[in-house]
């Protein structure tokens, strides 16, 4: 059975990784869910946080092995959802003629909010995993959605181990 | 006289890595690969290097430039020169179609895990990705078959970079490396002094040398417990340069060793614990008694598809150790219950000593008792058949005895390749350079000529098809300018032998597109000034190939071989390695 899995991959910070990264997917033939790239805690290091589905975990595994082999790649860690927090956001646009339901939809939902609202339309921001912002996404529709936009995952592992067991300060130091 | 004081002060004052005037890039990259040692460079100009040529023209005393006849004999020639050296392959090109060019090598390379540092020229950074003249995304494009690859377009970057670069494609796993440098980095001048670090060390690539004690110890422990333990040896060998290591090893616990078509000569094939070749066309009990071992230990190997057959009928009865240098290699193909990180001479030196001495003879027999089967049915008529057209093998045999296995051969793709990895009777290491993992014909002509600039003093014979030798028969041009005496045979079955044995065996003989109407290659050669000999008898293969060894220059050998010759043993495509043919 296919689940998803989250693979976190630490780099340095230069051109041309994300083709190199998404190559080792391409060859294999697997197709990205969802993923979001931003710097981290660290000057000059960036985080890849890629979801994708396998049927076997051991595939995972070897993907993680290639991706290590990148020579500006720092760590990788690969994943499955009960070993992290993880979290997307998502915008609704819909025409403000039908703010009044919309609005009152959100009463009943956490980490729902307005968030521009003028003559024309109304975008809503909600946060959450992705099933729950898909059921968001089924409540909102008979109130007429006019485009919707996913961020990728972000995630965090539950363990307390962080980036600086792999990255001493002295080599990298902390962006703020 | 000199004065040994004052050069003491003089190296203080002035480091020798470092230049008081500013330098162009491009000096700079001429200067970078001299503090790497590079002596030889296999090259072809074009519009975006040429600041990089007009440097190099200044320091010709410094360097041999070969000037290839296609970029991609200026790629296959580097990996000849890396894979006899041991240090990284240099080519230049420029950019675009030179770029481009050079592909089929660097990804030969990637795959056959040889150090190359590949320098392509770009247009000036202001028109990347405009479609400039000769612009190609040649990062883009060599990503996934480089090991590491960076754009410079500044001028400042080029020591850093390149130290990098050498660094990263000698080290660890080896592999080939690009540097794309735009024009104007090349012309621009640097605004520091040129200051050259050679790199040791990159946070983020760390590749393990030495293995961890404990994988050691259980490796050893395995070893200690089986009964027909049984070892592949792979290129990793030869890389780490752990012959005598492997030796060693071999001799102490008496395990039968067979090598892998890129392993072969990292022991001598006359060596009692050496069994043969592994693979599809490797011998019959290597591939029969895999099944029949209680351990299997992969040494700087990879499980190729072509050594495997079937993977789930591979090794069925035997725990594994995994001796890889790359841990992306472990569990990819073949579990392991024993991976060992690390390169093959540190984990060959840490095994020595907890390893138990012993006597095998009664599991070296079983594979004695099957190589009289093979002789019988394959090697007894491929050597020395009594009748009919000269047959591969027996030139491979007669080239062996007469260089008394001590050349090194450089073998193209298809039949003759297994023919002569099969019969050459290696007995110095670094013997067989072929294209292995990629199986690039028009490989070995540019690699020959290549390995010779290395080792000048070794005889280089390039063993080709008529048909690969046709992919890069215009390095003959290469051959001639430079002077290189390569020897050069080209076994002429008229066919493209390894497809059309395929096409009779499992196409019913539906022999589509496989025949070839050759040129004269004599006359070929000739026109490039090469002298050479053409041969179709038997009575004349000895004094044929006494000419073309004896000879000081290069020479080209033509032998018209048995037309519809096989390569026996076989292992079908997919099947279990048990199922060897022998017809």
């Amino acid at each position: 059975m296919e689940k998803l899995y989250t693979i976190c991959i630490f780099t340095e910070n230069t051109l041309g990784l994300l083709n190199r990264i998404s190559g080792i997917f391409t060859r294999r033939r697997i197709n990205i869910e969802s993923l979001s790239v931003s710097e981290t805690e660290r000057k000059g290091i960036s985080r890849f946080t890629i979801v994708f589905k396998s049927d076997e975990r051991e595939k995972v595994e070897k993907i993680v092995r290639q991706i290590r082999k990148i020579i500006e790649v720092l760590a990788v860690f690969g994943y499955e959802d009960p070993d992290l927090v993880f979290n997307e956001l998502a915008f609704f646009k819909l025409d403000t003629k039908n703010a009044a339901g919309a609005k009152q939809l959100l009463e009943g939902y956490k980490r729902a909010k307005v968030l521009f609202e003028d003559e024309q339309i109304l975008i809503i921001e909600k946060a959450g995993t992705e099933e729950e912002i898909y059921s968001f996404f089924k409540q909102l529709k008979p109130y007429g959605i006019l485009e919707f936009v996913r961020s990728g995952r972000i995630a965090l592992s539950r363990s307390e181990k962080g980036l600086a067991q792999y990255l001493p300060e002295a080599e990298w130091a902390y962006n703020i | 006289m000199k004065n040994p004081s004052s050069d003491i002060l003089t190296e203080k004052e002035i480091p020798a890595t470092a230049s008081a005037t500013p330098l162009s890039g491009s000096e700079a990259v001429i200067r970078s690969l001299l503090e790497e040692g590079v002596d030889t460079i296999f090259g072809y100009p074009g519009g975006a290097i040429m600041p990089v040529y007009d440097a190099l023209y200044h320091y010709q005393d410094q360097v041999n430039h070969i000037l290839v006849r296609h970029e991609q004999g200026a790629a296959h020639a580097a990996q000849g020169y890396a894979r006899i050296t041991g240090k990284p392959g240099i080519c230049l090109a420029t950019s675009g179609p030179g770029a481009t060019n050079l592909v089929t090598g660097i990804t030969d390379a990637m795959m056959d895990s040889t150090p190359l540092v590949c320098i392509t020229g770009q247009v000036f950074a202001s028109l990347l990705g405009t479609d400039a003249f000769q612009e190609a995304d040649v990062i883009g494009i060599t990503a996934p078959v480089t090991k590491w690859s960076y754009q410079i377009t500044d001028a400042d970057e080029i020591p850093e970079v390149f130290a990098k670069a050498f660094y990263i494609a000698n080290s660890g796993r080896p592999g080939p490396v690009l540097i794309d440098i735009t024009k104007n980095a090349q012309v621009a001048l640097m605004s520091k002094e040129f200051r050259y670090t050679k790199c040791k060390h990159i946070i983020s690539y760390r590749p393990r040398l030495q293995p961890k004690q404990e994988q050691v110890e259980l490796a050893a422990r395995l070893i200690n417990e089986a009964k027909k333990p049984y070892l592949f040896v792979g290129h990793g060998v030869l890389i780490a340069k752990a012959e005598e290591e492997l030796k060693a090893f071999v001799e102490k616990t008496e395990i039968p060793a067979a090598c892998t078509l890129l392993g072969l000569s990292a022991i001598s094939s006359d060596h009692p614990q050496y069994v043969g070749m592994l693979g599809m066309h490797g011998n019959y009990s290597t591939n029969k008694l895999i099944n029949e071992a209680d351990l299997v230990i992969g040494l700087g190997m990879r499980f190729d598809d072509r050594v495997t057959g079937n993977v789930a009928a591979f090794a069925t009865g035997a725990k594994v150790i995994h001796i890889d240098i790359d841990p992306s290699e472990i569990n990819k193909i073949i579990p392991a219950d024993a991976p060992v990180i690390g390169d093959a001479k540190a984990v060959l030196k840490a095994l020595l000593p907890l390893v138990e001495k012993r006597e095998r003879n009664d599991w070296l027999a079983e594979f004695k008792e099957l190589d009289k089967e093979e002789y019988e049915k394959v090697i007894k008529e491929d050597l020395f058949p009594e009748g009919g057209q000269i047959k591969m093998g027996e030139v491979i045999h007669r080239l062996s005895e007469k260089t008394a296995g001590k050349a090194a051969i450089v073998a193209d793709v298809g039949q003759h390749q297994m023919e002569a990895a099969r019969y050459y009777r290696f007995k110095q290491t670094d013997g067989y350079i072929t294209s292995g993992g990629s199986g690039t014909m028009g490989f070995a002509l540019p690699a020959a000529f290549g390995a010779k600039v290395g080792s000048p003093e070794r005889e280089v014979v390039a063993v080709i098809g008529d048909g690969c030798f046709q992919m890069t028969l215009q390095e003959l041009g290469t051959i001639w300018q430079s002077e290189l005496p390569v020897k050069i045979i080209i076994l002429n079955n008229n066919y493209l032998g390894m497809v059309r044995q395929w096409q009779q065996l499992f196409f019913d003989r539906r022999y589509s597109f496989v025949e070839l109407k050759n040129p004269d290659f004599i006359t070929i050669a000739k026109g490039f000034g090469i002298d050479g000999m053409k041969i179709t008898e038997r009575e004349e293969l000895d004094s044929a190939l006494d000419t073309l060894i004896s000879s000081k220059k290069a020479f080209l050998l033509e032998i018209l071989v048995e037309k519809e010759l096989n390569v026996f043993p076989m292992v079908p495509s997919g099947a279990p390695v048990s199922d060897i043919r022998l017809e």
